[in-house]
């Protein structure tokens, strides 16, 4: 065979190869967390309109009922139905979630970003002003500020879903914000001098449009992969708070809440009912760090391939 | 009106160090640009003929502090202009063409897409409408499938093909009276480097668009320019047509610079 004939087999392949425009793959940690994430979600917005049981009334079973046909997961010491609080549980832990970390993403973005490109005099008063916040213990701090200008503020939304979810939000979203802020100030600083943010001031793009429309997109990899494993320890510390019987109320169905009323029961074989809301969790906590891993390998263009 | 629409009268300037030291590099630079014409700017690396271009736009480096001069844009000292009016100027008045293309255009839009942004930007209208101008901007630099290419993003372009988006954007889409184009061929291959050449001489002819031309490359100002400045050390040494300056050369840095690029013959 001549070599012109093995090019010719060969060339119809190769722009075959060309014209496919492939998707990029989902990697498997994407799926999974991904997977996981949206049967939460499911199970939140299902347990709005149904449970097997109402999950706030006791003496449904007889206390520390195993798991059966009847009550799949068992019943907590009052009786109370486990898969019915779990469910409705997944909607006070998602909600709070999900509701602080995209608090903090956005204002701490969006100051990040503007102290990162304007630079000089505002970037240092807001670094400083971050340093010094961060100085104290985050919690304390954040508590006492909510204690002190906390219900003035929101005390619309206070009253529609209680003052006790709203602290443990105000709490949590405060304590991540000076986090947000530094990458995005750092990604933002690193990229204003480049070639493209050049470009984009030469064609005539104000300040703000430069650095939100065009930096801050490719900012966004970075930012998502944190927000994501940042959800993670903010659902940690969601539970933590709820197992420590701060902010939510005592019967509230929230898991680490759930985790310490079955403490006692742990002790005595009764497993199920610290069990269920721990394996909840740690779902949940999972779920952010993996789809936090595959979110920056995604976002990347020049890592697809 | 008077055949200039930029002259630059007297510009001089130093970069301050962060110890506040002052390196004057700029020395009474004075030159202008002729309507329609297409005028090179040439010299040696760090003569200071890109850092004259960025000041016309006003996006010169934080660190360069002027002490004298005036840049005229019909008429107007753009070194007077406050920030909003400047923005005003550049991309609809005055654009550029950057060396790099490729770190030019943003990683993570389509290339289509930044040519519509602009459009949007420059003349409003929708987005569909922009995205038509792109793929028809795209397609006057013959880049070819411009529909598929506007969806492909910037590493998916070869150094060549990117700088014509480039200009394509700079030229075409935003339609300005003068484009700068800061070392459009440098880092491309030979052959590639004609093509652009041929591009941006043909939107300099056909639109009666005015450019001005900063390379160190002699062999494309032969060719194509109009008018000649010669740039060395942070001084004007040397301005005619292109014609005066390859047969004619006054200054001995003309001279040599000539001579180092084996132009002489071809020329005389």
């Amino acid at each position: 065979m001549s070599p012109r004939d093995a090019v010719g087999e060969i060339s119809p392949e190769l722009g075959a190869i060309r014209q496919v425009r492939r998707r990029p793959k989902l990697s498997w940690s994407m799926r999974i967390g991904g997977a996981v994430l949206i049967f939460y979600v499911a199970v939140a917005l299902i347990s709005l309109v149904w449970t097997p049981y109402d999950p706030l009334t006791p003496g449904i079973g007889d206390g520390y009922d195993a798991p059966s046909a009847a009550f799949l997961l068992g019943t907590d010491r009052l009786g109370s139905d486990m898969l019915s609080r779990l469910m409705v549980g997944a909607r006070y832990n998602l909600g709070i979630t999900l509701t602080a970390v995209t608090i903090a993403l956005c204002i701490g973005t969006t100051i990040g970003v503007i102290a990162g490109y304007h630079g000089g005099a505002i970037d240092t008063v807001v670094l400083r002003a971050v340093e010094i916040f961060q100085a104290f213990p985050g919690l304390l701090f954040a508590m006492l500020v909510v204690q002190a200008v906390g219900p003035g503020i929101v005390m619309l939304v206070v009253q529609a879903v209680g003052p006790g979810i709203v602290n443990v939000i105000l709490v949590l979203s405060f304590v991540g914000i000076p986090d947000y802020l530094r990458l995005a100030r750092g990604e933002i600083h690193s990229r204003r001098s480049w070639q493209y943010a050049e470009a984009a001031r030469m064609v005539g793009n104000p300040p703000w449009r430069v650095a939100f429309r065009h930096l801050l997109p490719n900012s966004i990899g970075p930012l998502l992969a944190f927000t994501s494993i940042n959800a993670a320890f903010v659902a940690l510390i969601t539970a933590s708070l709820g197992f420590l019987g701060l902010g939510l109320g005592p019967n509230t169905p929230e898991w680490g809440n759930m985790i310490a009323r079955g403490q006692d029961g742990v002790m005595t074989g009764q497993w199920w009912v610290s069990f269920f809301p721990g394996l909840a969790i740690l779902g949940l906590t999972g779920a952010f760090y993996l789809l936090g891993d595959a979110i920056s390998d995604l976002t990347d263009p020049r890592r697809r391939r | 009106m008077s055949g200039e629409l930029l002259e630059i009268e007297n510009y001089s300037g130093a970069f301050r160090s962060p110890t506040g030291e002052l390196t004057p590099v700029l020395h009474e630079v004075s030159y202008r640009l002729k309507a329609g014409a297409l005028t090179a700017v040439v010299g040696e690396t760090g003569s200071g003929k890109s850092l004259v271009a960025l000041s016309v736009l006003g996006i010169q480096p934080p660190s360069f502090v002027r002490s004298s001069g005036r840049i005229l844009f019909r008429g107007v000292d753009l070194l007077g202009l406050d920030e909003k009016a400047m923005r005003k100027i550049r991309g609809a008045e005055i654009s550029m063409v950057f060396q790099d293309a490729r770190a030019a255009l943003n990683p993570v839009f389509t290339v289509g897409r930044q040519l519509a942004d602009v459009y949007q930007l420059q003349h409003g209208g929708g987005r569909s409408a922009a995205m038509k101008q792109a793929i028809e901007a795209l397609r006057r630099v013959s880049i070819p499938e411009p529909a598929r290419r506007a969806r492909q993003y910037p590493h998916e372009f070869s150094g060549g093909m990117a700088q014509r988006a480039m200009i394509a954007m700079a030229a075409l889409i935003c339609e300005p009276s003068l484009l700068i184009l800061d070392e459009p061929t440098t880092g491309l291959d030979v052959t590639i480097q004609s093509d652009i050449m041929e591009l941006i001489t043909d939107l300099c002819r056909v639109g009666g668009l005015t450019t001005c031309l900063i390379t160190h490359d002699l062999g494309i100002v032969a060719e194509t320019c109009d008018e000649v400045v010669v740039m060395n050390a942070g001084r004007v040494v040397e301005t005619g047509s292109a014609q005066a300056i390859f047969t004619q050369p006054q200054d001995p840095y003309t001279r040599r610079l000539l001579a180092a690029s084996q132009l002489v013959e071809a020329a005389a």
